[in-house]
């Protein structure tokens, strides 16, 4: 096995908000060509016909208001520009229509293509350049959080793509079951923030697992100590709120969040695992988005294989079936280890949400047979590892 | 390689008056279903319909966790600083008491 496997002992998922590869890191491109990401060349037809470009203005707060439609219908849209022939083509070209449809604004309809500029984001822009940036990561289904979020616990969303209530369905069990159930047991965790921002996983896993939970206090103390288990999904703060220690920014970068909350939030996380020596040279993390949130992104999604589950007309909300055999719109998802060669770019692969658990099982389980199709045939990611000695530079961040 | 000043955001910021986004909503109702099997008792007395801001929601967001999760409420004690850990605060002009400064180890 190669020295950084060997090495690792712990994986780590941080799960972001509603934003697009190419508004967060498509600016990547001009620094590094190999970065799929903008020429300043795309663009979208408005509703009057006019090219609307892509533009370096992406603000940090109270631009992308009201929150882009990323519904299944919308997002439809935005990736198929209203063609419903079949088969048909995704174009990406529906972005600014699908924008204009919630207030019927020209203007305000050409933000969804703003993209931020590296200087703004150093944290995410930083830890792209330096570890492994995946040109190739897709939200799991052209929709919302839920049915998106729903992938790195089960590899499914049980045919869901919306934000209803659903429940699990045998024999798929959740990554954390799985780990906690396995012989010898391995250890697992959910962090998040606090009791008022919660988890977005509650009918199946908060009500009748909750000893899978733990707070993000929890979390950096487990990273001080070297107590983290074996795999760790943490969540961000999804609301603004008063707690004991004063006013506590959302960090989940949702719109109309603070982007720069979540820089912080994401510094955080990556300081706390590198300020553990041991911790840091034994421990993987991703850093990843649930779904593009209706924002721009230049790549059409590719088809991939069914889970097994249909929904139907009614609940797709487009007049049309989904068998679940294409991938939603692309986000940015980052690799960070010092086992990965600096400046590492993947391409020519495709990972979806659904290779969260297929590495996680693959590494901790080894062969496990009940899980979906998907999963089973979800890219894994930590052949990344691959440096033959272990990296002793990497970024460092000041966060007061 | 040079430390990274990550910027803090502006005072502005914070916003629990911020109407409830979809997602919020979705996670209210989502709580709502688990909620609805507790014995009457033990309901958090708030109307979900009723509930527009992010300071709202937080409200009940809480109290429906810390029944399905109390372990949650415990506060973990260790050094935050020696953990490069700042929450991104906004000062306000409120009466709020002055927190301590935390010291490095």
């Amino acid at each position: 096995m190669p020295p950084g496997l060997d090495s690792l002992k712990h994986i780590v998922v941080l799960m972001m908000e509603n934003r697009s590869f190419d508004h967060m890191l498509g600016a990547l491109k001009a620094q590094n060509p190999q970065i799929d990401g903008l020429t300043g060349n795309e663009s979208n037809l408005d509703t009057t016909g006019a090219t609307v470009k892509v533009q370096p203005l992406a603000e940090f707060q109270s631009q992308l208001d009201p929150d882009p439609d990323h519904h299944f219908p919308a997002v439809d849209l935005q990736i198929f520009n209203g063609d419903t022939s079949n088969p048909r083509v995704a174009n990406m070209q529906g972005f600014v229509k699908s924008y204009f449809n919630q207030q019927h604004d020209v203007g305000h309809s050409a933000k969804i293509m703003y993209y931020f500029t590296p200087d703004k984001l150093p944290v995410l822009t930083t830890l792209a350049t330096e570890f492994a940036v995946f040109n190739g990561w897709f939200a799991s289904i052209p929709g919302p959080t839920i049915c998106n979020r729903a992938f790195p616990h089960y590899g499914t969303s049980f045919g869901q793509v919306s934000m209803d209530v659903f429940y699990v369905k045998e024999p798929y069990k959740s990554i954390y079951e799985r780990l906690i159930a396995a012989n010898p047991a391995r250890t697992a965790k959910i962090y998040y923030y606090d009791q008022a921002s919660s988890t977005m996983e509650i009918v199946n896993l908060l009500q009748n697992q909750p000893q899978l939970f733990a707070t993000y206090d929890q979390f950096l103390a487990d990273c001080k100590a070297g107590t983290l288990p074996d795999y760790s999904f943490v969540e961000p703060n999804y609301n603004d709120h008063d707690g004991d220690d004063g006013e506590l920014l959302a960090s989940d970068q949702h719109p109309d969040h603070n982007v720069q909350a979540g820089e912080l939030f994401i510094a955080t996380i990556y300081n706390a695992i590198k300020e553990n020596p041991a911790l840091w040279a034994s421990t993987a993390l991703l850093i990843v988005y649930d779904e593009h949130g209706g924002i721009y992104d230049h790549v059409p999604p590719p088809a991939c294989t069914p889970d097994g589950f249909v929904a139907q007309p009614n609940d797709t909300g487009t007049g049309m079936p989904f068998a679940f055999d294409r991938l939603g719109v692309r986000v940015p998802a980052i690799l960070v280890s010092p086992w990965i060669p600096k400046g590492t770019v993947v391409s020519g692969r495709t990972f979806e949400h659904a290779s969260i658990p297929a590495t996680v099982t693959k590494f901790f389980l080894g062969d496990y047979d009940p899980r979906s199709p998907r999963e089973k045939a979800a890219d894994t990611f930590l052949d990344l590892l691959s440096l033959p000695t272990m990296r002793t530079d990497g970024p460092e961040f000041q966060t007061s | 390689m040079a430390v990274i000043r990550v910027p803090q955001p502006p005072k502005g910021a914070f916003n629990k008056n911020r109407p409830v986004s979809a997602l919020l909503k979705n996670q209210i109702l989502h709580l709502h279903e688990v909620e609805k099997r507790f014995p009457p008792a033990q309901h958090s007395g708030i109307y979900i319909n009723r509930i527009k801001t992010e300071g709202e929601a937080a409200d009940y967001i809480q109290k429906v966790t810390a029944r399905l999760h109390p372990e949650g409420a415990k506060r973990v004690r260790f050094d935050i600083a020696a953990a490069g850990e700042t929450r991104a605060k906004s000062r306000t002009k409120s009466k709020r008491k002055r927190q301590p400064k935390r010291k490095k180890l």
